[in-house]
């Protein structure tokens, strides 16, 4: 079974006053199923342009990327967006729904690109709702929803047609503490559940939800570290009790 | 400069492209008005000219009376006594008069016509002596004097000979007075001859036609008080007293037509700049509600805001104005050019204060109109929601049609571009309002081409006279044919901007949501589709609406090239036509949209 | 630990086994690495120190057992520690003074001491994070382990403040 992502040399380069700005520069990584990623790094090192890269928002401008086997770096538009529909689910850090749509109608909507029936796509999109607590505001405009709400709405509809990928750009970035740990356990559950994730985060609680840290730092990756500590549950207890005493 | 001042200063610096197409299109409709206003008064200086030189009189009286009243009908008698006794009467410096006048026919250079022939003497000077341009003044003997109008029209040259009740009489000369119309706007021709002359005209079957008398006041300022004490009505006879000023004022009738119909186009073209402006301030509030909010928040009220706002736009308003008036004066006698009523080359008027008090008048509604209620509305929304993420208002709930359209199968990127534009009605019928009027003068125009050349041909040819009639018209109409014509591109041409700014920035508000769509999986072409539904939406109104309007306004006052009779085919051109420049000029800001990179709208701020 | 087992003394005398069943509920998973042993060791040291008085209970079917009471000091000790609003280790002073150290002995990168330290916390704080996704925590626990997480957090974006300071420290 082929690898989710597959990056060699993946690179993002603007031309700049003089030298060109490499936001992304010649980052090799492999993503396998079920992984749960997160990206952490200063402001500026290119973890959000990755991201984009990754779900074909930008254009590298060198280098490889294969998504579930298939070259996709030289994908037009139209089959990036064919692509995302069924292969890619976004989290935005400021959730972006479409205002004039309901909660449901949003998470609904990628489900009619696909084709899926009225019917079908809002029996879906009701079912995630309610997995995530939020069905008894599907017919809510956006604006009248919390952040925590609004960010809730936003995975559903990232997860409705069963995406092989979920990339998360800073999802708790404009959340109350309060939203932020319900957040942290929905992601948590998607990651128990197998969905590869891939998070991009200055937030280290974010950052822990995951199974292994990239760091970046000017457009590259510095370090690819697991964060299993392969200790016993005891023996983790013991650390934080020992530390904390 | 008080704060108020300089953020107005500094919001006009900072959007240089929007402050100057509001500027150029409140000129245009400030400058027709302003032209509209002066044409009619494009004549005045060479008719006061000539009423110097010919020492024109300031007072007019002429007995009118019933053609077959007998001279010594008392009614009559009375009436030629109180003439008589006019240049006796206080106040009256000098007197020309009476001179009797006579109605009959004749031919001149072979065209058979009627005519009016005057009694003068032929001693030079006197108030009133009209001014010889060709030839000379009366000798005492046969020779008749032709007026200058219809001795150019005809033509006729001094040596020449005509034939009047029969008589063959020599034409000693040309002249040209004031009192005396020009031919052919002023029917029927003028002669004038000797009174012995005029006696045997009389004795050939000429009819008396009037008396006249030219009155010079001590003191000019009376005059008005003056015509009104003389004037006398007899029944079946009238002692008419006119002034001088009167007299110049009916003098263009013509031009009148010039003015109304310029008129007319002003009024759209300021309807058209109300769209304008509305568009372009909502737009700009919108963009600029994070400044207004922060304002709000150190502690500018949003009364102050409000003033701001108006204080740009009455600026613009009041350079247009300024623009406009010299503009249109200036233009003036261009519109008015050898319109054959003229006494010479039209001159541009003085710029008076009551035709600028209109014009202003017009340019501060517009400005209000266009300016006023997205202004206070952006003003009073609460400073919270201004520092906050949303740009636009909350929607409403989206419409039962838009729901339907996705029930019944429509595409789904029509679907979202169907409730983009249902979203705001009040913008949709802003935006079709501007192209619809543009559509309306353009029907105009199309219905004036066909009616004129139905209205001629439908005049029977015989007379040549007829045909000098027929002639001037032809001329009127097609100098009315070229202002609407021109106006009619123009209107179209300001009413396709106007679209085009309206989808510049119905892209800009939807490119937030165009991101999301790509970012779920929507190609470009879908999400460019649902823009162009969304914009067809107004384009449609506007043709529904235009169209019509156009064919009702032609009908209602288009007096008799009315009733519009256009044939299907220019139906069909115009109603496929214009959604298709519609689309056309709307497909660029499309393209736009979906060339633009989806990522950086879709990372956070 | 001390004072929490001496104000539980405080409001209902108890014996070793109780006192420890307290404490480890109160704790939640933490409470599971409570060493039984230093339960005792402690309350003896309360005892040494006049706080607490144990007294033997007789009973019938097993062997006597101690119960310990709390004394008018200790009663006093308990007011006073619940009224302090102190708050230990509030500053990270021993790392920072490892960073110092590393860079003026020049004996280790305090920029791979702060990675490693950073990881460290990371793999703790994922630990803390699926301690309490369990559901069978009851509310004081998941409570602990918040307040546990977030100090992780703190220190896991001080660390990165550090990193911003010593790296280049050289130049």
């Amino acid at each position: 079974m082929s690898a989710v992502i597959e990056a060699r040399g993946l690179s993002r380069h603007y031309p700049g006053n003089g030298l060109p700005v490499r936001a992304v520069d010649s980052v090799d990584v492999v993503i396998e199923r079920g992984e749960a990623v997160s990206v952490m790094g200063p402001s500026g090192c290119g973890k959000s342009t990755l991201l984009h890269l990754l779900g074909g928002l930008e254009r590298p401008t060198a280098g490889e990327l294969r998504l579930d086997g298939r070259r996709v770096d030289q994908l037009s538009e139209s089959a990036w967006a064919r692509l995302r529909r069924r292969g890619v689910g976004f989290v935005f850090q400021a959730f972006h729904l479409v205002d004039e749509l309901s909660a449901v109608e949003n998470v609904e909507l990628p489900a009619l690109l696909v084709g899926m029936s009225r019917r079908e796509a809002r029996a879906r999109a009701m079912k995630l709702l309610d997995r995530l607590g939020v069905a008894d505001r599907a017919g809510h405009l956006p604006d009248r929803l919390s952040g925590g709400q609004r960010q809730r709405v936003a995975i559903a509809r990232a997860l409705i047609n069963e995406p092989l990928l979920v990339l998360a750009d800073e999802p708790t970035g404009n959340l109350d503490s309060h939203a932020t740990g319900e957040i942290l356990k929905i992601l948590a559950r998607l990651r128990d559940a197998q969905q590869t994730l891939l998070l991009v985060t200055h937030d280290p609680r974010v950052a822990a939800v995951a199974d292994r840290l990239l760091s970046m730092r000017d457009g590259s990756i510095v370090e690819d570290t697991r964060l299993e500590g392969g200790l016993s549950r005891q023996a983790a207890l013991a650390q934080i009790a020992g530390w904390e005493a | 400069m008080s704060l108020i001042g300089r953020l107005a200063w500094s919001n006009l610096r900072a959007r240089p492209g929007q402050a100057g197409l509001l500027l150029v299109v409140l000129i245009l409709a400030t400058g027709t008005l302003s032209l509209a206003l002066a044409v009619n008064e494009t004549g005045d200086r060479p008719w006061e000219r000539m009423w110097q030189r010919t020492n024109g009189g300031h007072i007019y009286a002429e007995v009118f009376h019933r053609p077959d009243l007998p001279p010594d009908d008392p009614a009559l008698v009375r009436a030629r006594a109180e003439l008589a006794a006019l240049p006796a009467a206080p106040g009256v410096e000098a007197a020309g008069g009476p001179w009797r006048s006579v109605f009959t026919n004749g031919v001149v250079a072979g065209v058979r016509m009627e005519l009016i022939v005057a009694s003068r003497d032929s001693s030079p000077g006197g108030v009133g002596h009209p001014l010889v341009t060709g030839g000379q003044w009366l000798d005492g003997g046969d020779g008749v004097v032709l007026e200058d109008g219809l001795a150019s029209v005809l033509p006729v040259a001094p040596g020449d000979t005509i034939t009047v009740t029969g008589l063959t009489l020599p034409v000693r000369g040309v002249a040209s007075s004031v009192s005396a119309g020009r031919f052919p706007m002023h029917q029927p021709g003028r002669i004038w001859a000797n009174p012995s002359t005029v006696d045997k005209l009389r004795a050939a079957g000429a009819e008396d036609f009037t008396d006249a008398v030219e009155l010079r006041l001590a003191d000019p300022a009376q005059a008005g008080a003056f015509a009104a004490t003389h004037r006398r009505e007899y029944g079946i006879a009238v002692l008419d007293v006119t002034t001088w000023e009167q007299l110049r004022d009916n003098a263009h009738d013509e031009l009148s037509i010039f003015a109304i119909a310029l008129l007319v186009i002003g009024t759209l073209l300021a309807w058209l700049t109300i769209a304008t402006a509305a568009v372009l301030v909502a737009s700009r509030m919108a963009a600029q509600i994070r400044q207004v909010g922060t304002l709000k928040a150190v502690g500018v009220t949003p009364g102050q805001i409000t003033r701001v706002l108006l204080l740009e736009y009455c600026c613009l308003a009041a350079v247009a104005s300024a623009v406009g008036i010299v503009v249109g004066t200036l233009l003036s006698p261009v519109a008015a050019r050898n319109m054959p009523s003229l006494y010479g080359a039209p001159e541009a008027p003085a710029i008076t204060w009551q035709r600028s008090a209109v014009v202003v008048a017009v340019a501060a509604a517009v400005v209000l109109l266009g300016t006023v209620r997205p202004a206070i509305r952006g003003a009073r929304r609460s400073t919270i929601r201004s520092l906050g993420a949303d740009v636009l208002p909350p929607p409403r709930r989206p419409s039962r049609l838009a729901r339907w359209a996705l029930r019944s199968g429509v595409p789904l990127p029509a679907v979202l571009g169907l409730r983009a534009a249902l979203r705001r009605p009040g913008r949709l019928v802003a935006n079709a309002a501007g192209f619809a009027l543009g559509l309306a003068m353009v029907m105009i125009a199309l219905a004036i081409d066909g009616g004129i050349d139905r209205f001629l041909a439908s005049r029977p040819r015989n007379d040549v006279e007829d045909a000098v009639s027929a002639g001037l018209e032809q001329a009127l109409i097609d100098r009315l044919q070229a202002i609407v014509t021109a106006a009619g591109i123009l209107l179209i041409a300001l009413a396709t901007v106007n679209v085009v700014v309206v989808a510049i920035f119905a892209a800009r508000d939807s490119a937030r949501n165009h991101a999301i769509l790509r970012a779920v999986g929507a190609t470009p072409r879908q999400t460019v589709t649902a823009f162009l539904v969304s914009q067809l939406g107004s384009c449609l109104l506007a043709c529904a609406v235009g169209i019509p309007l156009g064919v009702f306004l032609f009908n209602t006052l288009g007096g008799d090239l009315a009733p519009a009779r256009l044939s299907a085919l220019t139906y069909a051109a115009v109603v496929v036509g214009a959604p298709l420049l519609c689309l056309a000029t709307v497909a660029v800001p499309a393209r736009l949209l979906a060339r633009q990179p989806v990522a950086p709208l879709l990372t956070y701020e | 630990m001390r004072e929490a087992m001496l104000a539980l003394l405080a409001k209902e005398p108890a014996h070793g086994y109780e006192l420890r069943q307290r404490l480890t509920r109160a704790l939640g998973p933490i409470g599971e690495v409570l060493n039984p042993g230093q339960v005792y060791v402690t309350l003896s040291r309360l005892e040494r120190a006049g706080l607490v008085r144990a007294d033997q209970v007789a009973q019938t079917a097993a062997p006597d057992k101690k119960v310990y009471e709390v004394t008018p000091a200790g009663r006093e000790h308990v007011a006073t520690w619940l009224l302090d609003a102190s708050w230990p280790k509030v500053a990270p002073v021993e790392f920072h003074l490892k960073l110092v150290a590393a860079a003026a002995t020049g004996l280790a990168d305090p920029v791979a001491l702060i990675d490693a330290q950073r990881r460290e916390l990371l793999r703790r704080l994922r630990d803390v994070q699926r301690l309490a996704d369990d559901e069978s925590v009851d509310a004081d626990g998941v409570l602990l382990l918040e307040g546990t997480a977030l100090r992780l957090q703190a220190d896991v974006r001080w660390l990165e403040a550090c990193e911003r300071r010593w790296t280049g420290w050289r130049s």
